[in-house]
């Protein structure tokens, strides 16, 4: 470890002497205690901001496999009572399923469908009523499973129409009542990701923002030294802004690793169970830039807001 | 090159520390300014190097005035302007060899230039052993000799001191003065605060008196007169 530091420490004063045009910094930021501080600071920022962006992509991810397996899917059922509240017997459900699959079956937006049969109807109900029972004492409805060629809401308008015409006890269910539950919720928690990350960065900023009026303060007299030299603004503020840029880069990147390793570990960790609800957090190439564009936000919202701080103190000073 | 037009200052609402200053330092010349202790040097260099603008008055500097001029574009009249304070202010965490190469970075000269001109003129004021020491570990006078090198590396059009030679002994004090002539033949205008009469009257520049709040010239063959300076060195 020992012998690491120094190599760190020269690949960042190279950097620096780079960004600084072969100078250095002229104020003595080398021996700045706080700069620690902003340093774990913004590495739990950068932490908190992947934990909020890797939720994100994964509600994402769990939208849309489910809009996108759902949106063409339909079930039409053919209910145990008519609208005028007659019990229907197993017979005549069964006669009012086969009078809906013939006009489906002539009809060119399905895609194709499917009757389901007894054992498929027990198989489905089983979770909630037991595998014991039969048919004759409790009425079934009759269930058709249906995939349309297109899922717009004029074919389901019309496709609605048609079922309801051949059987008036056909209800046809879209899915899209507990899709669009589910997808409110979603929503909700995305916004809660998306307030995360504001926080983090307006923390980030006002962190940053304060560190820099702190340091003005402490080398005011270095500062105004500088000034009476000769330096611009520009000059005096770039050297603030470096400093800011570096703590940035550093915090971030050590954050950043955290939390990508953290997700990894859910990964790994929810691959193992059987929770078929979440989908899996993939760590795509696009997951993963995302999550390492993270270092060059806060190095752009860190250079920026260091930059703006100072210029504005200068502009008081004489 | 500077031109004061009843110029008073005063700090924040304070007494008036100068009051009815009038007087034009003409580009080429060469002034002692002196006057007793308090009596607001300090104050009217302050001014020059635009440490603080005037509160009362105009003054020209560079054919600018400075009190219309934003501040935005200060640094320019600043980057023609070289300053020894009293306290020299120098950066403590800065080697000497930075200290006077700062003036060169400000104005984004290439780093070759650099060395060798802060080496020379390091090599010349005595301190090539030192110029890689930070300034506290230095003495008072070679923390002085840091501060006019650094005032006179970029070779400026004005250079203003506040009492340059306060903490140098004879023999460094007279050669920085030479230092000073020869920077003033080359066509750098020059003030230099002191109490020294011993200096001013072996060099024989006429000398700015400041007392009570208002500058009186005063000419080594001449008796004083008040008012703008028609004389250039």
């Amino acid at each position: 470890m020992q012998s690491e530091t120094p190599i760190f420490a020269m690949i960042l004063k190279r950097l620096l002497r780079l960004a600084l045009g072969d100078k250095g910094y002229d104020l003595p930021f080398g021996s700045d205690a706080d700069r620690n501080f902003l340093l774990l600071l913004v590495a739990l920022m950068s932490f908190l901001a992947v934990l909020a962006c890797a939720g994100t992509l994964s509600l994402r991810a769990m939208t849309e496999r489910w809009s996108t397996g759902l949106e063409n899917k339909i079930t039409i059922e053919i209910r145990t009572q008519s609208p005028e509240g007659e019990i229907l017997s197993p017979d005549s459900i069964k006669l009012e399923t086969e009078k809906v699959a013939g006009v489906l079956d002539k009809n060119p937006a399905i895609q194709n469908f499917r009757v389901m049969d007894e054992h498929e109807i027990k198989r489905l109900v089983a979770p909630w009523i037991g595998e014991d029972f039969s048919f004759e004492d409790i009425p079934m409805p009759g269930l058709i499973a249906v995939e349309l060629k297109t899922a717009s809401p004029e074919a389901l308008d019309s496709l609605t129409a048609i079922v309801t015409g051949a059987s008036p006890a056909a209800r046809v269910d879209t899915h899209r009542e507990w899709l669009q539950d589910i997808l409110r919720f979603v929503k909700t928690l995305q916004g809660v990701a998306l307030m995360v990350a504001l926080i983090v960065a307006v923390t980030t900023i006002t962190a940053i923002s304060s560190g820099v009026r702190a340091r003005m303060a402490i080398y005011r007299n270095q500062v105004e030294i500088l000034h009476l030299i000769g330096a611009t603004d520009s000059y005096i503020a770039r050297q603030f802004q470096w400093h800011a840029i570096i703590i940035a880069l550093l915090g971030s990147l050590i954050g950043t690793l955290a939390g990508v390793a953290v997700t990894g570990l859910i990964i790994v960790l929810s691959g193992q169970g059987s929770v078929t609800l979440i989908p899996e957090i993939s760590m795509s190439a696009v997951n993963l830039a995302a999550f390492l564009s993270l270092p060059l936000l806060a190095c752009v919202i860190s250079g920026t807001t260091a930059r703006f701080t100072v210029l504005r103190t200068l502009s008081q000073m004489p | 090159m500077i031109r004061f037009d009843k110029v008073g200052f005063r700090y924040e609402s304070g007494p008036d520390i100068l009051s009815g200053i009038d007087v034009h330092i003409r580009a080429g010349s060469y002034h002692f300014l002196t006057g007793p202790s308090g009596s607001g040097k300090t104050s009217l260099l302050s001014l020059m190097y635009l440490g603080h603008r005037p509160t009362r008055g105009n003054l020209h500097m560079f054919d600018h005035n400075v009190g219309l001029l934003p501040r935005e574009r200060l640094f320019e009249i600043r980057q023609r302007i070289g300053i020894v304070f009293q306290d020299f202010r120098l950066l403590e965490h800065m080697s000497a060899f930075d200290n006077v190469a700062l003036p060169l970075r400000i104005l984004n000269r290439p780093e070759k230039e650099i060395r060798n001109n802060v080496a020379e003129l390091l090599d010349w004021v005595g301190l090539g052993d030192s110029k890689d020491k930070l300034p506290p570990t230095l003495s008072g006078g070679q923390q002085q000799r840091i501060a006019i090198a650094r005032a006179v590396i970029a070779r400026p059009k004005l250079l203003l001191a506040d009492e340059p030679t306060g903490n140098l002994d004879d023999t460094i004090g007279f050669r920085l003065m030479n230092l000073f002539e020869q920077l003033n033949r080359m066509g750098t205008t020059i003030v230099i605060a002191t109490h020294n009469t011993h200096i001013m009257e072996k060099f024989g520049h006429p000398r700015l008196i400041l007392a009570g709040g208002k500058l009186t010239l005063e000419t080594p063959t001449e008796a004083p007169l008040t008012g703008q300076l028609k004389h250039a060195v």
